[in-house]
């Protein structure tokens, strides 16, 4: 589907037909219409888009993200529905009945039951499932927090523990595992819980900062102003302040909340959203998105802000053209007919991370991320090494980043761009490499690459979080080492984020995305819910990331259910390997380049900077493309200087390849001979020796390193070509001596009759 | 090598140039002589040393039309001959001492060598200066005064590495003898060079080094030579040029020879032992005789005659400017007015004409080539370049003299106990010895009971039927080519 093609572009004046844009939506969308659908609800614990009708809810998986994926039902007795949660096992559903009661269905056998508050003063909030070993759901209600566990013989919640506070609103997301609490007058002073398999955490208490518009208004943050994020398994809270008109963030640590600077909005409507740990910052009223990339200290933008993309669609079609899906009548309502009105509508519901929910043509959205596109733009905007960085921290479309990369590499080599500017872009490759070797996630990609090569068409839509993860426990085996890769890839995630400073509590955020609570209150019926809406349905569910499976812990079998989605894998790293480096950047560009070798020359050096400094192996081809640049152009002395330094490291291929640039050159062909020798490859330097003439040394060293490979007639042929009958002598009696049987040979015979002609010759 | 000095009577050594195609007319002999020295000698006894020579020359060449004469061995003197350039030949004429002097003659020729590559670096070939001037007025302004810095350049290291146990160097301070230092004083083989061992990290931080100063010049090809104290850390250019660069700027450039000649006569009396320098031969000078022979003054080249003559082995005229640059008045007196022209060298590998830039920092000592443009303004190009070394290269600069320092075991790291060596890959031309201040602890007796081992043959290859100690074979680049010097202390 070329991209270009679409006539979608959003009326945003800022691109004409076909222009730039780093982010887009792919053309067809999950449509989730269900005729007497009372509403729709996401449910980020299982990543499921939920739509109950009177006596039934219908469920979409979203994860890996399908339009084609078809909704599986369970029944459901009638009755209001306020949120709807499955249980991270998939097997009780909890529907939200009304702010007092909330009611669970055994899937299996239908069974129900209810829970309800017990004092009148309270209601609930919302409710959320967890994986926490303590207990299994939560219910978040005015007053506090209630911890319930779930028996299953019994079939019946009991409170594990309560937490008193007070309670305005509150925000939950899944990959957190962290739920923030308001209260106050200002509903600005926030309590946190983390609930992750290692157990409950509280953060401290912390006040957010709100502007005021005149002295004395205090105004109120409202939950939709609040996102929970997760970026490089940090958690982070960005806050809108529509007086001040900033996006302030916050960054949780086990024990600290830190202010992390603010980003500008430039519209009174945004939404958040998080592909591939790049930060998407909606500007809904100008329709525009935003990038950042909130790795390093940097607050700036990646790029300029640009428009929505809607990809794959034709200008003309309406629903003909959807045809697999019956469900859609009303398509040409929205989807199809008013481009303008798609994108950044008033129904638009952004469900963090990376999902658009068109709640007015029951359509589900997937934002991706055009890496091509993005770093294009951002290379027009800013240096080379920090768009290679940026691609090196991209993991969904790892194997497109890495081909960047290397386009990238190769493009400024060939333009001659300044050295130091090349060593750069070297170093953050080799680093990169470095350590994803440490932290595994390299080879694992790998392996899984090719164990699963079935999903490649997957692998094209940027399919979230959970892909990567799977991929990576793809290489290993099944579910029972879920954790174990997990863990390995969390460790990963808890190094890069010690970047950022004391993190403490690499475990308890391990989020890769967030949702939002006021995300999916939109019902057909109106619910009255005071706050209700925010809460439940918001939580929108991500694909667990691997940080989440340790958080799983052992308990994580909840998760299986993902599992074998899981397993389709793909490229999990963009890391470049010094091999890879070899073959697609310096052995092509060598073939392309003319002319004086010594900038290529400076390049492997600068390579091999990085590279020593990393501690990671070159291939010898390398060294062997540097000798013979070197070598091309008379440059022995400081290809000697290499050779000595061990710049170039010895190995047989180097040897070789010295002693054939060294046809030329005296002293480089030694260099090579003596490399042979010190590798102890004796067979060949005993051949090259003789092939040089020095057939007694060489017969010298066989005999010391007992080297009995090379077949005597070679030396013979050399003595007898030097035309000195006692060398010839010598060499015959050598192996007369020392070969038994080699008298009766033919060798012998013919080269003893040589010299006897020989010595008459010249006794005559 | 091993030079065995001895102090000896005052016309203990000649040295003369002459040119066989010039002075063949009967009474026109003086024409022969380019060089000669003593200079005082009268003119007879010149022609008398140049005559036999000639004659020796002439007779060995029925035999051996390409190479001559090398060597007379006369009961008192040694004659060694070098064939400079066709023709041209240089003369040293050694007395032999009864007890002391083992000459090793390859080493003699060795000297002669130096000089003269040092002098086709500077000034082009001989024939050419003659062909320039056929009266040859304008090569003997040249030879002379550089002939004479060569012999004081080299008696003033010698003296700096003398012990002053020795009183026997202060003789040479006052009298007019030239003396050729002994491996008591120092263990060096002319034409090779001296280098420093360096870890493969170091190596490559230098090659990066080394690539970013070549991308200084733009797009002209230029080369760079870097040393750590006296020692060679890396070079792109030819071997013949390498070494006669690094002879140079050991003697004129590194930090040591920077520093002013006063403090290097403390260095003399404290008896710490100067670099692991080159040695020639010692020359003691008086002020008063040759240089008012002929005519030059010693500080400018303005004397009788009109020649502008260079003098780039003059010593104490390279001093480090504050951007680090070495700065000297030398070859200001080629562009006439100009304070400071930059100095110009010629490549042998190429016959190009080169700007010659050096830049120190700390111990390091960066040498840059850089081709004298054919377009006008050759001056400008060597400040831009300087200013992009300035501009690109000082961080990395200070990185690597980190390293460097970091990995440089000091003056005696080379030292290998119990032994004094001196081995010499004669493939690269890289020698390595014990370091001076060890030679002089030999005695006497363990220096005159040596035997000079020698190594293989050059061209082939052996193993080494000795074992190194581990240092050593640490030390020495390749183990296999090696000529070797091997004294073994009780």
């Amino acid at each position: 589907m070329s991209g270009k093609a679409s006539s979608s572009q959003s009326s945003v004046g800022l691109s004409g037909p076909g222009g730039l844009s780093h982010v887009y939506i792919q053309y067809p969308p999950l449509q989730c219409e269900i005729s007497g659908s009372r509403g729709l609800f996401y449910d980020d614990g299982n990543k499921l888009l939920l739509s109950p009708t009177l006596d039934q809810v219908f469920s979409w998986k979203t994860m890996p993200f399908s339009p084609l994926v078809a909704p599986t039902s369970d029944t459901i007795s009638e009755g209001p529905i306020l949120s709807i949660r499955y249980s991270l096992d998939a097997k009780l559903i909890a529907i939200q009945r009304s702010n007092r009661e909330i009611q669970f269905w055994h899937r299996e056998t239908g069974e129900t039951f209810s829970q309800s508050c017990r004092s009148e003063s309270e209601s609930i909030l919302g409710f959320f499932w967890t994986d926490c070993p303590l207990c299994d759901i939560v219910f978040v209600k005015t007053s506090g927090l209630d911890l319930f566990a779930y028996n299953s013989e019994s079939k019946s919640l009991h409170l594990v523990e309560t937490r008193k506070l007070n309670v305005c609103w509150y925000a939950y997301t899944h990959e957190s595992r962290l739920v923030l609490l308001a209260s106050g007058m200002q509903c600005k002073t926030f309590n946190g819980f983390q609930l992750s398999s290692a157990g409950i955490i509280r953060l401290p208490r912390f006040e957010m900062a709100m502007a005021k518009p005149e002295a004395n208004s205090k105004p109120v943050l409202a939950a939709e102003d609040i996102y929970i994020i997760t970026v490089y398994g940090r958690i982070y809270c960005l806050q809108v302040d529509r007086v001040a008109m900033l996006l302030h963030s916050y960054r949780f640590y086990r024990d600290a909340v830190v202010q992390q600077g603010s980003l500008p909005i430039y519209s009174s409507r945004i939404a958040v959203s998080v592909v591939d740990n790049v930060l998407l910052v909606h500007q809904v009223d100008a329709k525009v998105i935003i990038l950042y990339d909130i790795f390093a200290d940097s607050r700036a933008p990646i790029s300029a802000p640009l428009p929505l993309l809607l990809r794959g669609l034709r200008r003309f079609n309406s629903s003909a053209s959807r045809s697999g899906r019956e469900d859609i009548e009303s398509s040409e309502a929205n989807v199809v007919s008013g481009n303008e009105t798609i994108t950044y509508g008033d129904e638009w519901i952004f469900l963090v991370p990376d999902l658009i929910c068109d709640v007015a043509s029951k359509c589900l959205w997937k934002i991706h991320l055009d890496l091509e596109a993005s770093s294009a733009i951002a290379a027009s905007s800013s240096e080379m090494p920090s768009v290679l960085e940026f691609l090196q921290r991209r993991k969904l479309e790892a194997n497109k980043a890495k081909q960047l990369c290397l386009a990238i590499v190769r493009t400024i080599i060939l333009e001659h761009r300044p050295v130091p500017m090349v060593a750069r872009a070297m170093d953050i490759l080799v680093t990169n490499y470095s350590h994803s070797i440490k932290t595994g996630s390299y080879l694992k990609g790998i392996k899984s690459e090719k164990t699963s090569p079935s999903t490649v068409p997957h692998v094209s839509s940027p399919s979230a979080v959970a892909e990567v993860t799977a991929s990576r426990v793809g290489a290993l085996e099944k579910s029972v080492q879920h954790e174990f890769a997990a863990g390995v890839d969390s460790e990963l995630f808890n190094r890069s984020s010690t970047l950022l400073s004391s993190d403490s509590e690499d475990n308890a955020i391990s989020e890769p995305q967030k949702t939002n609570s006021s995300d999916i209150h939109f019902f057909y019926g109106k619910v009255d819910g005071e706050n209700l809406m925010g809460a439940e349905t918001s939580s929108t569910d991500v694909q667990p990331t691997s940080l989440q499976h340790q958080l799983l812990g052992p308990s994580n079998n909840a998760l299986n259910a993902n599992a074998p989605e899981q397993q389709e894998a793909q490229l999990t790293s963009p890391a470049i390997s010094p091999d890879q480096m070899y073959s697609f950047i310096f052995a092509p560009i060598e073939e392309e380049m003319v002319g004086d070798p010594s900038y290529l020359v400076a390049i492997i050096i600068e390579f091999l900077h990085s590279a020593n400094s990393e501690k990671v192996k070159v291939h010898p081809n390398l060294y062997v493309l540097t000798i013979q640049l070197l070598a091309r152009y008379e440059r022995y002395a400081e290809l000697g200087l290499y050779v000595i330094n061990k710049i170039v490291e010895p190995s047989k291929e180097v040897a070789l390849q010295l002693l054939e640039s060294g046809r030329q050159n005296i002293q480089t062909r030694k260099l090579g001979l003596d490399m042979l020798r010190q590798l102890s490859l004796h067979h060949d330097y005993v051949l090259f020796l003789v092939q040089d003439g020095y057939y007694l040394e060489a017969l010298r060293y066989a005999r010391k390193y007992k080297v009995n490979t090379v077949r005597p007639s070679l030396f013979l042929e050399a003595a007898f070509a030097s035309n000195d009958s006692q060398h010839l002598a010598a060499v015959l009696r050598f192996f007369s001596d020392f070969i038994p049987g080699f008298q009766s040979t033919s060798d012998h015979n013919t080269y003893y009759r040589i010299l006897n002609e020989m010595n008459s010759s010249i006794a005559a | 090598m091993g030079l065995s000095s001895a102090s000896t009577a005052t016309e203990a050594i000649k040295l003369c140039i002459f040119d066989l195609r010039r002075g063949q007319q009967e009474g026109q002999e003086l024409d022969k002589i380019l060089f000669f020295f003593p200079a005082d000698l009268p003119f007879s006894t010149q022609l008398s040393v140049i005559g036999l020579s000639e004659g020796l020359i002439t007779f060995t060449r029925i035999f051996s039309p390409e190479a001559a004469c090398e060597l007379i061995e006369a009961e008192r003197h040694s004659h060694v001959f070098y064939e400079a350039e066709p023709d041209i030949w240089m003369v040293m004429i050694v007395e032999k001492n009864e007890s002391e002097a083992i000459w090793r003659i390859a080493a003699l020729q060795k000297v002669l060598k130096e000089v003269h590559s040092l002098f086709l670096m500077f000034h082009g070939s001989i024939r050419a200066l003659l062909e320039k001037e056929p009266a040859g007025g304008l090569i003997r302004a040249h030879l002379h005064p550089f002939m004479m810095d060569y012999l004081r350049v080299t008696k003033f290291s010698a003296c700096q590495k003398w012990s002053p146990l020795d009183n026997c160097c202060w003789d040479f301070l006052f009298g007019k003898k030239l003396l050729l230092p002994s491996f008591r004083d120092c263990l060096k083989e002319c034409g090779t060079v001296q280098m420093l061992n360096v870890s493969r990290e170091a190596a490559i931080e230098v090659q990066s080094l080394v690539r970013l100063l070549e991308s200084c010049a733009g797009s002209s090809p230029c080369y760079s030579l870097i040393l750590f104290q006296d020692l060679l850390v890396s070079t792109t250019l030819s071997p013949v040029d390498t070494i006669n660069l690094f002879t140079y700027a050991v003697l004129r450039l590194t930090p040591r020879t920077i520093s002013s000649g006063v403090s290097s006569w403390s260095y003399l009396r404290k008896g710490s032992t100067g670099s692991s320098v080159t040695a020639g031969y010692t020359l003691a000078h008086s002020a008063s005789v040759p240089d008012q022979y002929y005519c030059l003054p010693d500080t400018s080249p303005s004397g009788d005659n009109n020649y502008h003559v260079v003098r780039p082995l003059k010593r104490d005229r390279w001093s480090k400017a504050k951007d680090g640059f070495l700065v000297t008045d030398i070859w200001s007196a080629e562009a006439g007015s100009s304070t400071s022209a930059t100095p110009t060298i010629w490549l042998q590998q190429t016959e190009e004409r080169m700007y010659l830039c050096a830049y120190q920092f700390r111990s390091l000592t960066l040498i840059l080539v850089v081709p004298v443009a054919s377009i006008l303004n050759g001056e400008q190009l060597v400040s831009l370049v300087k200013q992009q070394v300035l501009e690109n290269a000082s961080l990395k600069m200070l990185k690597v003299e980190e390293k460097l320092s970091k990995g440089w075991g000091g003056e005696n790291a080379y030292h290998v106990s119990g032994y004094r060596y001196l081995l010499v890959d004669v493939d690269r031309n890289v020698s390595r010895a014990s370091p001076p201040g060890k030679v002089t602890t030999l005695t006497k007796d363990q220096v005159l009971r040596t035997v000079i081992v020698k190594g293989p043959k050059v061209g082939r290859l052996f193993p080494l039927q000795f074992s190194i100690p581990k240092v050593v074979s640490l030390a020495c680049t390749t183990t296999a080519n090696v000529n070797e010097v091997w004294h073994k202390k009780f």
